[in-house]
């Protein structure tokens, strides 16, 4: 009984069918409010879902020069890390598949997973276009992951635990960590931006300068299956930040409210902003990204240790 | 003794075009770079290559009007009225005055549309795509403008030899007047984002400098020169079809950033609203075309100018008598221009290229005619229309 519970907590919630279609329900949410912020009608409900089906039954053209193992396997590793992370995480207000003392930290390195094999697919192909979009995804996943994760754990701190669960269960017994910490809410949310390679932080996929980045010599099922991969990222981010920062979630509708308010709140952001070089973007990120967190961390050890 | 091969350093060449989403026409560069950064860059043009001067040398005067108004599609008019003004030099007939100031709204409007096409295009190269949905819905204003009054959205065809077309009613001076309000106010708006969005700015500000001599020496024209300071404007310089009596004012910017060039052509959209309205106000009564314009034109030759949106179009016509030009040339800004952007690239990043390139506003259907005749031996032989025609045809099915 235990293992039946097990696979289909892997294949169908909250590890596969469930992320996976929510995700790209999510993906059509965000381009519709984009194509309406731009005054254009934005895609029918069931587009991503129909770019996907429409690409996975597509021959993948294998380029000469790659690695081709690597070149079929980069992308399902990417999408099994970010169907992993989906495990630790609770979804839709119910408790999370598996659960164990720093499960954070495996999650958020499970979602880099996602960064890290774009990043050795556009290498592994011999694309000029490729190379420059994987060495882009690479600077600037060194740029944004400390900031994130540092603005993940500031929940934490206060909770006592580095466990995904009980964060959560703190969040919902408190005031939202939105009001106390809204210094690392902002560069959370701006974190998962660059971590979805959303605009402003664009750049590595710039389609003006290196045509798809590192995605370009990708078709048919790798890059459907890419981007599943970030659909499924789109939800454990939205779904974390929402959980932690904005009083976690009791039941399924809170969880669909909350995560789309976030979601319309990225949504408006990347219609707001030019994309960034990724100078500009790694520049920010260490500039102000990392240093604002860590202020609210010295904040948070001082008033914690004027309580106890 | 064995050779000694020396081993030479690799460049990584990012290759841009000639199918390219950051190029809307083919054009072929070649950007060498160190990282991110641009240390060398190469163009290879002639993608679009039409044979037009050559075809022109095989039409007559009237039917040549319709050719080099193909030649470009967003600066239509410009070709024609330019190949129109030098014709009509060339047979010793002026337009009357209505005629000359029609041309002249006709070619302003076209210069709001032209500024604002392009507004949206770079702002979609540095990544803003808001920006150029809005900049091209606002747009479609104009071409709805445009295309009551000539009742063409691209090709305008408003120009005979010796005159225009079609008068302004007073319909139509209604649906511009209103037009041109709601364009004026979003041009303000246009104006503010490009000067103060801070992100915007971040992708334009201190980007791809060219400093006045450097202008100079480039021989660059149109707005971006003016960006860069040069007092150089064709409609101010030598004015042509009714400048003389609807005079426009120079938009001038010393920055010579990708900014200045933001701000002069968006400054420009006030210029050309400004001298709509005036021609609107004050159009001269009279004629619409000459009575009778001559079949044949006797020999001679004329050098024609007309400041485009882009800047300076330069036609050479010649004359041997007989129904049809003995030779068309045509030099567009995109050609003057295009040396700017390969020196201004180097040093730049990657991600700077694409908005340097569209700093000036590049045609590449305008720019790629020549024709070359000169064998390997160098005697000059002269292709016929038809052999031309037989060797595109040859050229392709080979490709085949």
């Amino acid at each position: 009984m235990e293992s039946v519970i097990n696979v289909a907590a892997l294949l169908v919630f909250p590890g596969g069918l469930f992320v996976i279609v929510t995700g790209l329900f999510y993906q059509w949410i965000d381009r519709k409010i984009i194509a309406r912020l731009q005054n254009r009608l934005g895609p029918r409900w069931f587009q991503p879902f129909a770019d996907t089906v429409k690409s996975l039954a597509k021959e993948e053209v294998v380029p000469d020069h790659v690695n081709p193992f690597l070149f079929v396997a980069l992308p399902i590793a990417a999408l099994a890390g970010a169907l992993t992370a989906a495990l630790y995480v609770p979804m839709a207000g119910l408790r999370p598949a598996f659960s164990f003392p720093g499960d954070l930290i495996v999650t958020v390195y499970m979602l880099s997973l996602l960064t890290l094999c774009t990043g050795l697919a556009g290498a592994n192909t011999r694309d000029r276009f490729s190379l420059v979009g994987a060495t882009r995804a690479l600077t600037q996943l060194f740029a944004y992951e400390a900031p994130f994760l540092l603005a993940l754990l500031g929940p934490a701190i206060v909770a006592g635990s580095w466990q995904i669960s009980e964060i959560t269960a703190y969040a919902q017994a408190h005031t939202w960590m939105l009001v106390m910490q809204p210094i690392g809410f902002i560069v959370a949310l701006i974190g998962l931006m660059g971590k979805l390679e959303l605009p402003p932080f664009d750049s590595p996929e710039a389609e003006t300068e290196i045509v798809a980045g590192a995605m370009t010599e990708y078709s048919g099922r790798g890059l459907a299956v890419f981007h599943l991969g970030q659909a499924v990222e789109l939800v454990i981010g939205l779904t974390l930040i929402t959980s932690f920062y904005m009083g976690g979630f009791s039941n399924p509708l809170e969880f669909l409210l909350k995560t789309i308010g976030v979601l319309v709140v990225l949504a408006g952001l990347q219609s707001l902003m030019t994309r960034l070089r990724i100078d500009q973007t790694v520049g920010m990120w260490w500039r102000y990204g990392a240093l604002l967190v860590l202020a609210q961390w010295l904040v948070l050890f001082v008033v914690e240790l004027l309580y106890t | 003794m064995t050779a000694v091969t020396t081993p030479k350093k690799e460049k990584f060449i990012v290759p841009i075009g000639p199918q390219h989403p950051a190029l809307k026409e083919p054009g072929h560069f070649e950007f060498a770079v160190d990282g991110e950064v641009v240390t060398d860059a190469t163009v290879r043009l002639g993608y679009v290559h039409r044979g037009i001067e050559k075809g022109a040398e095989n039409r007559n005067w009237t039917q040549n009007l319709y050719l080099v108004e193909r030649i470009c599609g967003i600066c239509s008019h410009i070709h024609a009225l330019t190949y129109a003004l030098g014709v009509e030099a060339l047979a010793e007939v002026e337009a009357p005055p209505r005629a000359q100031a029609i041309r002249v709204l006709v070619a302003e409007l076209e210069r709001v549309h032209s500024h604002l096409l392009w507004f949206g295009i770079a702002a979609h190269e540095a990544g803003f795509d808001t920006l150029f949905m809005y900049s091209w819905r606002d747009r479609e204003t104009i071409m709805d403008i445009l295309e009551a009054l000539t009742g063409n959205r691209v090709n305008y065809s408003a120009n005979l030899l010796g005159g225009v077309k079609f008068d302004v009613t007073d319909a139509q001076r209604a649906i511009i007047l209103e037009g041109i309000n709601f364009l004026e106010e979003r041009t303000h708006h246009y104006l503010n984002v490009a000067t103060s969005d801070g992100m915007f700015l971040q992708r334009t500000r201190g980007i791809g400098v060219t400093r006045l001599q450097d202008a100079q020496r480039l021989g660059i024209v149109g707005p971006t020169a003016r960006a860069s300071g040069v007092m150089r404007d064709v409609r101010v310089d030598a004015p042509y079809a009714a400048y003389d009596a609807f005079p426009i004012n120079i938009v001038i910017e010393t920055s010579g950033d990708l900014e200045a060039r933001f701000v002069v052509r968006l400054k420009e959209l006030f210029e050309s609203f400004r001298l709509i309205r005036e021609i609107l106000d004050n159009l001269p009564p009279g004629d619409l075309q000459v009575k009778r314009f001559p079949r044949r034109i006797k020999p001679g030759e004329v050098i024609s100018r007309v400041e485009a949106p882009r800047g300076e179009v330069f036609y050479y016509i010649r004359s041997n008598g007989s129904e049809q030009p003995d030779r068309v040339k045509v030099r567009t800004p995109t050609l003057c221009n295009m040396a700017s952007v390969l020196s201004l690239s180097i040093g730049h990043h990657l991600a700077d290229v694409p908005m340097l390139l569209v700093g000036i506003d590049p045609c590449f259907s305008c720019n790629d005619r020549g024709v070359v005749v000169c064998s390997s031996e160098g005697s000059h032989d002269q292709w016929t229309w038809e052999r031309l025609r037989q060797y595109g045809i040859e050229y392709y099915a080979k490709k085949v």
